[in-house]
Formats: structure tokens, sequence, C-alpha cells
């Protein structure tokens, strides 16, 4: 699948990240970018180091909330999860995109190719 | 596990270009540092040299990744300077409350040569202390109202200049408040002999100038936090 472009997933890296944490329940940076490509396929390929700044703001906002744990390399961790209202925040966000998606889908999916008559 | 020198570099430039929080340069530091060590040890590459550089080249710029940080500081500071607006002009009134609750216990009363003065400070006081209760919950509504954008638009950075006014605003009028009250407690403490009664006005009015200092200089670093973040942004 060829890669989306940066723009276009900086505007949804939130709902990403959401995703990616509510798939997986809870998880560290790196195991979120993990998730993130894997169940994309790889199409999204954005610089690693975006997602954290993504991860604090999101904790900022309530959306999620981090606690650090010591891992088995012996390293400080840091493991996000989403909290309630970081849960209901993705289904509402959900549910628009879902829309959103359909209605594109249909306009694309009934749109005819443009023949200039001249 | 021996410090690489190629990640270490990379973290030390990161934390340095994060230099203006210092708290959250040691936690993103950590952060980054076990997510760099994990991308090696998952590479597929034999050299641990090649593993180590492209763990640092996928993880992206530094300057660009310290830049989303620096707006997301900004507006955790920016909110707590709203916060603590809010706190001080509370404390404030209880000091101002607990002075004139003192007063009537001890039923010291003001003499009649300084009662007019007295009032026209006094109602400098009380709109001075209202104006700061309104533009102080205005700001803290208005600084809460938004969400934290991704990058520095120029909606959040007129958002923030407004907010700034607001908390100026809002320091300047509890500035007049405390000075009236200095006004005020002198005129009551004139003429009264010099008793260990004396010590809760003179406490409450300590009480009173540490809460504006302490707000005076939080507006003041959080401005100066944004002079800074502007300047990384600008790079």
């Amino acid at each position: 699948m060829q890669g989306m472009e940066g723009e276009m997933l900086k505007g949804h890296l939130d709902m990403i990240v959401l995703a990616a944490l509510s798939a997986a329940g809870s998880a560290h940076g790196y195991a979120i970018i993990e998730e993130i490509k894997r169940r994309s396929g790889g199409a999204f390929d954005l610089p690693e180091g975006t997602i954290y700044p993504a991860l604090h703001r999101l904790q900022q906002a309530g959306l999620l909330t981090s606690r650090w744990v010591t891992a088995e390399s012996g390293r400080r961790r840091r493991v996000y999860a989403l909290t309630r209202r970081g849960d209901r925040a993705f289904a509402e966000r959900r549910k628009v995109w879902e829309q959103f998606s359909a209605a594109i889908g249909d306009l694309l999916g009934g749109a005819q190719p443009w023949h200039n008559p001249a | 596990m021996a410090q690489s020198g190629v990640i270490s570099d990379y973290l030390d430039r990161l934390a340095g270009e994060l230099a203006f929080d210092r708290p959250l340069a040691r936690g993103v530091r950590q952060e980054v540092e076990d997510h760099l060590w994990e991308a090696v040890a998952e590479a597929s590459a034999s050299d641990m040299l090649e593993a180590q550089q492209r763990a640092v080249a996928n993880f992206g710029d530094v300057r660009v990744i310290a830049a989303q940080f620096a707006i997301i500081s900004l507006a955790k500071h920016s909110r707590r300077v709203g916060l603590a607006a809010i706190l001080v002009i509370g404390g404030v009134f209880v000091a101002m409350k607990a002075r004139l609750v003192w007063y009537a216990a001890v039923h010291w009363t003001m003499c009649d040569d300084l009662k007019a003065a007295s009032e026209i400070v006094g109602a400098i006081d009380r709109y001075a202390f209202w104006l700061s209760v309104i533009i102080g919950l205005g700001g803290f509504a208005y600084i809460n109202s938004g969400r934290t954008p991704l990058v520095m638009h120029r909606e959040y950075r007129q958002q923030l200049r407004r907010f700034f006014l607001l908390c100026t605003a809002a320091t300047a009028a509890l500035v007049v408040v405390v000075i009236s009250d200095g006004v005020l407690t002198a005129l009551q403490l004139a003429g009264t002999e010099l008793s260990v009664g004396f010590f809760v006005p003179v406490f409450s009015m300590a009480i009173e100038i540490a809460c504006a200092g302490a707000l005076v200089f939080h507006v003041r670093r959080v401005t100066q936090r944004t002079a800074s973040t502007a300047t990384l942004l600008k790079r």
C-alpha cells in the first residue's frame, strides 16, 4: 500500500493513536507505533517521534493516562492507556469518521470521469 | 547496557532542545531512550551502529519533535497560570476576610479623622477586587476552552496573546487590591498601640503580598516561555 501523505496523517494523528490504544489496551510508545503500522498494513509511515507529542497532548486533554514501569530490559518505560473520557472521545470520532468515509466513498463511487467538451 | 554514542548524542540534543522545561526534558529523554533501544533490539541489521543510526533517523528531527513538545509545554503552563490566578485571588480574599474578622473580634475601630480616606480606598479596593475576580475567571475559562493544537497556528497564538492580556489585567487589579489593603491596614493600625494583636493584620498583609508576588512571577515566567517557544518554532 502506498504511504499516505504526511499532512493528511497529521490531521488524523489523534484518532490514529486513540484507535491503536483502544485495540492494544495499554501500551508504551514503541508498541503503539508498531500497532499502528501493523493495523494499517504499513500505510501510516510518520516519523516515529511525532507520536510522543501526540501522546502527551492527549494525556493533557484527559483522554489518556500514563504510568512509569520498569521494562524487562531494566529501562524505565511509560505506558499509556485510554481513560473513560478517551474511550468516549474515540467512539465519537470513529462515528464521525465512518459517516465521512461513507459519504466520500459514495461520492467517489458514483462519480463519472469528467470529459472536457472542447 | 553500554550507552551508544549515536543514541546518547541524539538524546542529549533532544534534551538540550527541551531545556525550556526540565521535568519534561527528563521524562521525554527516558521515554525516547526506551524507544530507541527497543528499535535497535528489534532491528534485523547485524551491524549495531547501523541499527542505531536507523533508529535515530526513523525517530525524526529533534527540532521538529522539540517544537511540538514546546507547544504542549506552553499550553500546560498557561493553564497553570490561569489556575494560579484563581487560587491567588482566593488567597487574597481569605486574608482580607480574616483581617476584618480579627478587627471585629478585638473591637478595633478606626479614628474618625481617617474614616473618609478609608472609605475612598475601600471603594477602590472593592472594585479592583471584583475586577480581578471577573478577569481572572474569564481568563481561566478562556485558556481551558480550546484543545492544544498540533502546530502553533495563528488562532492559537492569538488565543495565548489574549489570555496573557487577561492575566496581566487580573494581576494588575490584584496588585491594586494589595496596595489598597496595605493602605487600609495602615489606617486601621494608625493610632493603635503596638501589641501582639498587630501580628494578625501584618501577617495577613504578608500573605497578600506573597500571593500577588507569586502571580506576577508566574505570569512573567510564562510570558518568557512563550518568547522562547516562539524562537524555537522560528528556527
